[in-house]
């Protein structure tokens, strides 16, 4: 037998990667963007018929997508920009010389490790309407006066799904920005106080450029899978009250398995597809300096 | 100045207090509400007025959370191995071979790693359904892998990079073809790169749940799935909810607190990875 090239042996490596890339990445996404262009449900059975973008106009006219997108985006928003401010907070009382900062990193670590479904479930225990210590908490501290159902209103419901969502998420930012802050030279900090910047100057004309490409890193992965929320919401609310907390991937996917609907949930999923693509290309220096630095060696 | 370092340690302490409070109490809050009898649920009281164990025995005997436990931990080691066999080789072809296409791959990388799960579950419904392969571990174990190959690849390229190429090549001398050098050489200079990114990978799976749900919806269920099926309509198990979730949690929180140095470098290097 005839020993391969070096060549041929890297083909060879990269092959079975490839395969499944290619039967359950890029396949897919060209199905979902075909299937979006037919009319096919479950109930009429197995045929497919072509309708171009209808699908597409039906969406532009539903109120359920809309209510779905309106949440979904606000949802991301929130949760991306408390998550970033809180993890600039916390990273940098982590990178202070105190001891004790050891015990912070580990704690972080607790809300990332949690499965979301749990996490889920911790946070509907805590905010019942009858026996939620958060309700209990609140009203011993005088801030309400009586229980809240917080999970039956619309603002509330939302609202402790943002919450639950910063608490599982913030801790692992802030570990992204640490890593940020370490990378920046101590002496950098050294020559701005001989120059005269106090702490705040130093930190808003010198920390915060010099972590701008780990918060561009931490903002794009962020907001792609906020976007896609959908775990933590069947946990706490599955949607409600009413569609008031029903997001984009909930609604597909209810679309799909619920209502047998494939048409159609293949353009609420190529729709979702489509802002994916609209971040990504964002955050497009982000990418490139990914790409490029999986080309190099790490510095 | 000694003043101000005091004034600056207070500082320091109450935030950190406040943080470790605020992160902390949720986890807290679920492993002392699960040895709490029902009725102390009830009441509202904060500390068990008895601790009981009967929690945990109900998280078991109501459903068979030792079958997920044992469903979730066999979806996750198999995937686990394989995006790692699968990835180290994709990784070690871009960082130490001379093969084309090496962009376009890595762009093929990152985008499947930034794809939202709802944009193929449908196709890949089928497609698992046309292999006969719903309900089984098969069928998990592949599209976990998929999830966690990108995961794998980009966390062990920079690795392979850093290995130097004078190693191999003095093996290649030696008379050892490229697969020997790879496996006598790269493979073991691997070992704690591997480790750490094997750890993210088996925790990423291990929570894993719309898949879970798509495509094991009646048998082997995972732990995220089964969790669910504590509830019913009308009544919520609170307490017997609270020890399920300890326990699915437990195995995950003793690893991360073990290997916590290493899991925090692991997540840091994602992130700067430039």
């Amino acid at each position: 037998m005839k020993t391969l090239t070096r060549k041929q042996f890297g083909y060879l490596c990269m092959a079975p990667t490839l395969m499944i890339f290619l039967i359950f990445a890029i396949y897919p996404v060209f199905r979902t963007i075909l299937l979006s262009l037919y009319r096919f449900r479950l109930q009429t059975g197995p045929t497919k018929t072509f309708i171009g973008l209808d699908n597409y106009f039906h969406m532009f006219g539903d109120s359920r997508f809309f209510n779905a997108l309106f949440f979904t985006l606000l949802f991301t928003l929130l949760t991306v920009v408390t998550e970033v401010i809180l993890g600039l907070i916390f990273a940098q009382l982590m990178n202070l010389p105190f001891k004790g900062r050891g015990a912070l990193r580990v704690v972080v670590l607790i809300p990332w490790a949690i499965p979301t479904i749990v996490s889920g479930f911790m946070w509907k225990f805590m905010v019942h309407d009858q026996y939620g210590v958060f309700n209990q908490i609140l009203q011993t501290l005088g801030i309400i006066d009586s229980f809240l159902p917080w999970l039956s209103r619309d603002t509330s419901a939302r609202l402790v799904l943002i919450m639950s969502d910063i608490w599982k998420t913030a801790p692992y930012v802030s570990l992204l920005v640490l890593a940020g802050l370490q990378t920046i030279p101590k002496t950098l900090y050294e020559a701005a106080a001989i120059d005269g910047a106090g702490p705040i100057r130093r930190y808003f004309s010198l920390t915060l450029p010099l972590l701008k490409p780990v918060l561009a890193t931490a903002v794009l992965f962020r907001l792609i899978s906020s976007f896609k929320v959908f775990t933590v919401i069947v946990a706490l609310t599955n949607g409600g009250p009413g569609y008031a907390t029903e997001s984009l991937t909930m609604y597909t996917m209810r679309t799909y398995f619920d209502a047998g609907n494939y048409g159609y949930g293949s353009a609420l999923a190529t729709f979702t597809l489509f802002v994916t693509c609209i971040i990504a290309l964002l955050f497009t220096d982000v990418i490139r300096g990914k790409i490029d630095g999986g080309k190099r060696s790490r510095p | 100045m000694i003043k101000e370092t005091i004034l600056h340690k207070t500082l320091f302490y109450l935030f950190a207090i406040f943080f470790i409070l605020t992160i902390g109490f949720p986890f807290f809050w679920q492993i002392l509400n699960s040895f709490k009898m029902e009725r102390d649920i009830f009441a509202l009281t904060w500390f068990p007025s008895q601790y009981t164990v009967d929690n945990y025995v109900k998280a078991f005997t109501t459903r068979p959370l030792l079958s997920y436990l044992g469903n979730s931990f066999v979806i996750a080691t198999f995937a686990t191995i394989f995006s790692l066999v699968l990835g180290s080789m994709a990784a070690y072809a871009i960082a130490r071979t001379p093969i084309k296409g090496k962009t376009p791959f890595l762009i093929l990388v990152m985008s499947i790693s930034l794809l939202p799960p709802i944009v193929i579950i449908s196709p890949i419904y089928s497609i698992i359904r046309a292999m006969g392969l719903l309900n089984s571990y098969a069928g998990l174990i592949i599209v976990n892998v998929l999830f966690t190959l990108t995961v794998v690849i980009w966390f062990l390229t920079p690795y392979l990079h850093a290995v130097p190429k004078e190693l191999e090549e003095a093996a290649e001398i030696d008379g050892a073809s490229p697969a020997q050098a790879f496996s006598r050489i790269v493979i073991p200079l691997l070992g704690p790169g591997v480790f750490t990114v094997g750890i993210l990978a088996f925790i990423q799976i291990w929570n894993e749940y719309l898949f879970a749900l798509v495509l094991n919806p009646i048998r082997i269920k995972t732990v995220t799935v089964g969790l669910k099926m504590y509830e019913s309509d009308n009544y919520m198990p609170w307490g017997t909810i609270m020890a399920a979730a300890v326990i699915i949690v437990v195995p995950l929180i003793t690893l991360v607190l073990i290997l916590q140095k290493r899991i925090i470098g692991g997540l840091m290097a994602g992130g700067i990875k430039e």
